[in-house]
């Protein structure tokens, strides 16, 4: 057991009452004076050239308060990166999904906007588009963007060398292909943002985001604003899952409308618009060519995969590395060549998503497996073999420090009884595994690093300021837990200020599972020094050394003496009488390769600690429908530490439910002609609670990471990934059929029976 | 998504609601639970100047059995059909289709009877958002010429994906449709118009009144799939009824398929051809399930999820399912 009061203890979330009890605000909720309705026009043709756009209709509609076009954005354009630069806030030239800005009203109510908005009149000439990535590769039609020739966006290239020679050794190879369609995030709340210019003219924005200060450079830099006129407010999130990290162009269309109408302006986004108007996730083709030796050991791989980006580059330099350096944490490799190729289709922006690349981490683990039969070992020996070891260094050469693949292996396994059903259960029941590694961070250069302020009151609370966005996932919960633990006080004691640009500084953000590791490290750094302060005043009081002296519970107390004490709140009032600041700060800056960059030097160290686990599952195939029912799941996470085991928990199961139950049984979106079909939450198959497995077991595995707060690392994430991989394994393994087509709907299902029958 | 303007009434008699509907007629709809017709408004599917609430409308909320017949109101909310013995005993189709529609919450909050079988046909390429419907053109439902569910179609393939109307047609139920002037009482199946546009035989002035479900010593069964255990319309389904001789032979059957045409589809021939045959017999349940699906496949297009083909050959499980389940509760 740990020496902590309030660390490591299964605590309520400071905001879950709030939010149970519908009292929390979101973006929808805001009501600002004088506030107005903004309503985006949108192409409805997947492929067209703008040739004219006439507003002066809506314009014209009582109670329209201005109408934006392209021609009011400057010819800004939005990327990513500098070398990716690819999307207008509102189209001028042409539009390449359907969904795609063209034009911007605000109103003084919904009505009217809605209404100016068909007065709008475009006039369009439409080109070919295409819809599937290797089409579009050989596609004769005009390009999507002039500058990328065959529609090639993003093209990631790692080769570790040795690759070929490495082959010839091997002792059995194959090589499989494995598909995935794309797949929606559907957080709870719909994307919405509201802005207004206050009279100092400085932009005022809430939006659900993944990270205040990445939203907040570059509407600062569209508006030719100084960053400290941008102020991201902090407001309740729903969701993000990869969804929310970057700026979108309504973000920059509302605060446009703001400044155009000097009133607060809100869009909110229909549930159709936050499906094909936010982000999805990559639909992909994924070959893994794989050679082991006699053991199972892999001594070679290549792979190479084809990901629809849809019509801009968002975040694609990460989202075509991801799949590929989640697979080389988790699994050592004697030497791998990956060419990620991300195609440009006329389909929506795709980008990050919890869920990874459920095609090429199912298609690696599906393959293990395929190569274990052959070499007649079993998926776990498969696993043992290949699986990361701490003290190594990854294929593109970073040092794994804390690792426990192994234990959340064989945690697994013992709790899941494995070793007695593989093999052993009666027909069309079956067993599988997946695993899974996430990294804790990505290289962010000026924006690597996270800095906290605290400040006591005189009445002994203490104010916390942290740039960490919560969205969802406990993320405030955390920070409070770690300052109130630092500075020896209670949760209640603690007023988190975060998630707001204009209070707190720069800070990672939440969508590279870095908060609790560099922003938690933050807000740890700076209570010890705030403490280190008070310890300084109340030795001179306890008359004993600073050393000797601990906080918890609201009092400063000798180690070794507890009875000799003193209240925190009287050792910050005797601080301030005595001209003595009891306020401090801290930061952390993650010690990462600041030279490695995602497509011109994919190697270097990537981030300081990556988290590993394992997921098993359970199920029973209905072999004359293809139905699955899922009857127990177990996951066991290398969390580093477990900060909060009931947090972890929700995460874990939420996790199971996107990854699992739904990412591979039933989530996926049909399409016609460039158009998505299934966008609400009626069509898009998101399980409902009464889906989930009967059992779920949570094993929390710590590895105390050497550098991580406490010894945590990213936790959140990661078992989205290795439940998709151990839903597919279970399901293979049931029917005796590996499956290549994910996700895994009972038509397929059924299909693969009736081939193998036959 | 933002429900276009109406105006909203609130009769508070039944007569009073007929004569609002008789002089609003097809400006007006009626509301009960607002489940299905309040999702089209958001869509601009619709826009009705009137909306005539039920709301009021106890007298419309009953079930009863009164001389060999189970009669219930249409607005009775589909929690009472849950709770009732007398349907659990004997319309059980109708108890297990009553079950699967929406969720627990909708069932006991909005959801009615009479909605359940009134609502709309579906069609995934129609059931959508004004953008979504813009920049190609309308379809048939949408006022268009265009089928974009089966190429080249001269006419609407909306499915109607109701569960309560498949269990129904299976229990052989009839309606009462009422308006200021007449009452009529019709078998559900003529209820139905084949014509996906306008799916019910309903006069603009009409409302449905009452269901009556005859009790003759029959079994009923309903199944269903769908991709998810609540608020899922089912891809395929199936009710079943049986009615078992002295000698416990088949003396009776319906087999109905829903979720597959534009209508419930009652197989008649399939379903005489059980007669005779023992209740035992899964061979010829087997042969049964499986003309159903011959029979129902023509009528069905890729316009629900799921695949076509996935959906065809579930008739067939579904309709097997059913039987052999009634034939299990009769032998029981």
């Amino acid at each position: 057991m740990s020496d902590y009061t309030i660390i490591g203890k299964r605590m309520p979330r400071v905001d879950s009452r709030a939010k149970v009890m519908g009292k929390a605000k979101f973006t929808a909720d805001l009501k600002l004076p004088g506030m107005l309705v903004g309503k985006i026009k949108r192409s409805p043709y997947a492929h067209a050239k703008i040739l004219n756009i006439n507003t002066s209709k809506a314009m014209a509609l009582p109670g329209v308060k201005a109408v934006v076009t392209g021609k009011d954005t400057e010819g800004i354009k939005w990327g990513v990166f500098a070398y990716t630069r690819d999307q207008e806030f509102i189209q001028t030239q042409k539009v390449r999904y359907i969904g795609d800005e063209v034009a911007g009203v605000a109103a003084v109510d919904e009505e009217t906007a809605i209404k100016a908005l068909d007065l709008i009149e475009v006039t369009y000439e439409e080109l070919p588009a295409v819809f599937d990535p290797m089409a579009a590769m050989a596609s004769q039609t005009e390009l999507i963007h002039e500058d990328f020739p065959d529609n090639i966006n993003i093209h990631v290239n790692i080769d570790t060398g040795h690759v070929d020679e490495n082959f010839k050794k091997a002792h059995y190879i194959r090589e499989d292909t494995f598909v995935a369609s794309e797949e929606s995030y559907f957080q709870a709340e719909p994307y919405a943002i509201a802005a207004r210019f206050d009279h100092e003219d400085c932009l005022e924005v809430w939006m659900p985001n993944g990270g205040p200060h990445m939203k907040a450079k570059p509407l600062s830099n569209a508006f030719k604003i100084p960053l400290h006129k941008v102020k991201v407010r902090k407001i309740a999130i729903g969701g993000a899952f990869g969804g929310r990290s970057e700026i979108c162009p309504v973000d920059y269309i509302c605060a446009l409308l703001a400044k155009k109408t000097k009133q607060p302006v809100k869009i909110e986004f229909t549930r159709e618009e936050n499906t094909i108007a936010t982000r999805q996730g990559h639909s992909m083709i994924t070959t893994h060519k794989t050679g082991v030796d006699k053991d199972g050991r892999v001594l070679a791989r290549e792979t190479t995969c084809y990901m629809d980006g849809g019509a801009y580059s968002s975040t694609g330099p990460i989202a075509t590395s991801v799949p590929f350096l989640s697979m080389e944490q988790a699994y050592r490799m004697g030497s791998v060549r990956y060419n990620g190729y991300r195609i440009y289709t006329n389909k929506p922006i795709r980008g990050m998503i919890r869920t990874h690349g459920r095609g090429f981490a199912c298609g690696l683990d599906t393959q293990l497996d395929m190569i274990a039969e052959n070499l007649g070992i079993d998926p776990v020996e498969i696993r043992l073999k290949n699986s990361r070891q701490s003290g190594e260094y990854t294929s593109t050469k970073s040092y794994v420090d804390s690792c426990a693949m192994d234990e959340t292996i064989l945690k697994a396994v013992e709790k899941s009884g494995f070793k007695e059903k593989w093999g052993k259960l009666p027909p069309f029941h079956g067993i599988g595994i997946g695993t899974n590694s996430v990294q804790t961070g990505f290289p962010m250069g000026i924006r690597g690093g996270s800095q906290s302020f605290i400040k006591f009151n005189e009445d002994g609370e203490a104010t916390v300021m942290s740039g960490v966005v919560d969205n969802g996932q406990g993320n405030d919960n955390m920070l409070v837990q770690i300052a109130a633990e630092e500075l020896g006080l209670l949760p209640e004691d603690i007023h988190l200020v975060s998630a707001d640009t204009e209070t707190t500084s720069s800070d990672p953000g939440s969508y590279s599972q870095v908060s609790t590791f560099v922003g938690g490290q933050a807000v740890k750094n700076a209570a010890a020094n705030c403490r280190e302060k008070l310890f300084k005043v109340a030795s001179k009081i306890l008359k004993v050394a600073p050393e000797t002296l601990a906080a918890a519970n609201r009092m400063i107390f000798v180690k070794n003496d507890p009875e000799k004490s003193i209240p925190i709140r009287k050792v910050v009032r005797i601080s301030l009488l005595n001209f003595t600041s009891v306020n401090a700060e801290g930061g952390y800056w993650p010690r990462v390769d600041m030279k490695r960059e995602w497509v011109s030097n994919p190697y270097g160290q990537m981030c300081e600690a990556f988290s590993f686990g394992t997921t098993i599952v359970e199920v029973k195939v209905d072999p004359d429908t293809g139905q699955v029912e899922v009857m127990e799941v177990t996951a066991a996470q290398d969390v580093g530490y477990a900060l909060n085991p009931l947090v972890l928990e929700g995460q874990f199961e939420g996790s199971i439910a996107m990854g699992g139950q739904g990412g591979m049984l039933t989530e996926y979106h049909e399409w016609k002609d460039g158009r998505c079909i299934n966008t609400t939450m009626l069509d898009y198959k998101l399980p409902l609670a009464c889906d989930m497995p009967p059992k779920i077991n949570n094993i929390i595995v710590e590895s105390i990471d050497p550098k991580g707060p406490y010894g945590a690392k990213e936790a959140g994430m990661s078992i989205a990934m290795s439940a998709a991989q151990g839903y597919s394994s279970a399901v293979s393994n049931a029917i005796g059929v590996y499956m290549d087509s994910f996700p895994l709907t009972p038509d397929k299902i059924l299909a693969a029976i009736k081939e193998k029958k036959q | 998504m933002r429900l276009p303007k109406f105006n909203y009434l609130g009769p508070k008699t039944l007569d009073e609601a007929l004569d609002l509907l008789d002089t609003y007629k097809d400006d007006a709809k009626i509301l009960a639970g607002g489940t299905d017709l309040l999702v089209r408004m958001k869509k601009g599917l619709l826009k009705p100047k009137v909306l005539i609430s039920l709301k009021a409308l106890n007298e419309l909320s009953y079930i009863k059995k009164q001389s060999g017949f189970i009669k219930i109101g249409a607005r009775t909310p589909l929690a009472d059909i849950i709770d009732s013995d007398l349907i659990q005993k004997e319309a059980k189709a109708l108890f297990q289709a009553c079950k699967k529609i929406g969720a627990i919450s909708i069932q006991h909050f909005r959801g009615t009877i009479g909605g359940n079988i009134l609502q709309d046909n579906r069609c995934h390429h129609y059931n959508q958002s004004d953008f979504h419907r813009s920049g190609r053109q309308a379809c048939h439902k949408d006022g268009g010429k265009i089928c974009y569910a089966r190429e080249e179609a001269d006419r609407c393939n909306s499915t109607c994906q109701s569960d309560g109307a498949t269990a129904l047609m299976a229990l052989g139920a009839d309606i009462t449709l009422v308006s200021k002037s007449n009452e009529r009482t019709i078998d559900l199946a003529d209820f139905y118009t084949t014509d996906g546009i306008m799916p019910h035989a309903c006069e603009s002035n009409e409302l449905l009144k009452e269901i009556i479900i005859p009790v003759f010593g029959a079994h009923s069964s309903y199944q269903r799939l769908a991709y998810r255990s609540a608020i899922d319309y089912p891809i395929v389904c199936a009710g079943v009824l049986l009615k078992p001789s002295l000698k416990n032979e088949i003396a009776e059957a319906r087999i109905v398929v829903g979720a597959m045409g534009r209508s419930p589809l009652f197989l008649a021939q399939i379903s005489s051809s059980l007669k005779g045959k023992k209740l035992n017999d899964t061979i010829a349940f087997k042969k049964a399930a499986d003309a159903s699906m011959d029979s129902s496949a023509t009528f069905a297009v890729h316009n629900v999820g799921a695949t076509l083909e996935y959906r065809c050959s579930m008739v067939s499980q579904m309709v097997f399912q059913a039987l052999e389940q009634t034939a299990e509760t009769i032998k029981a």
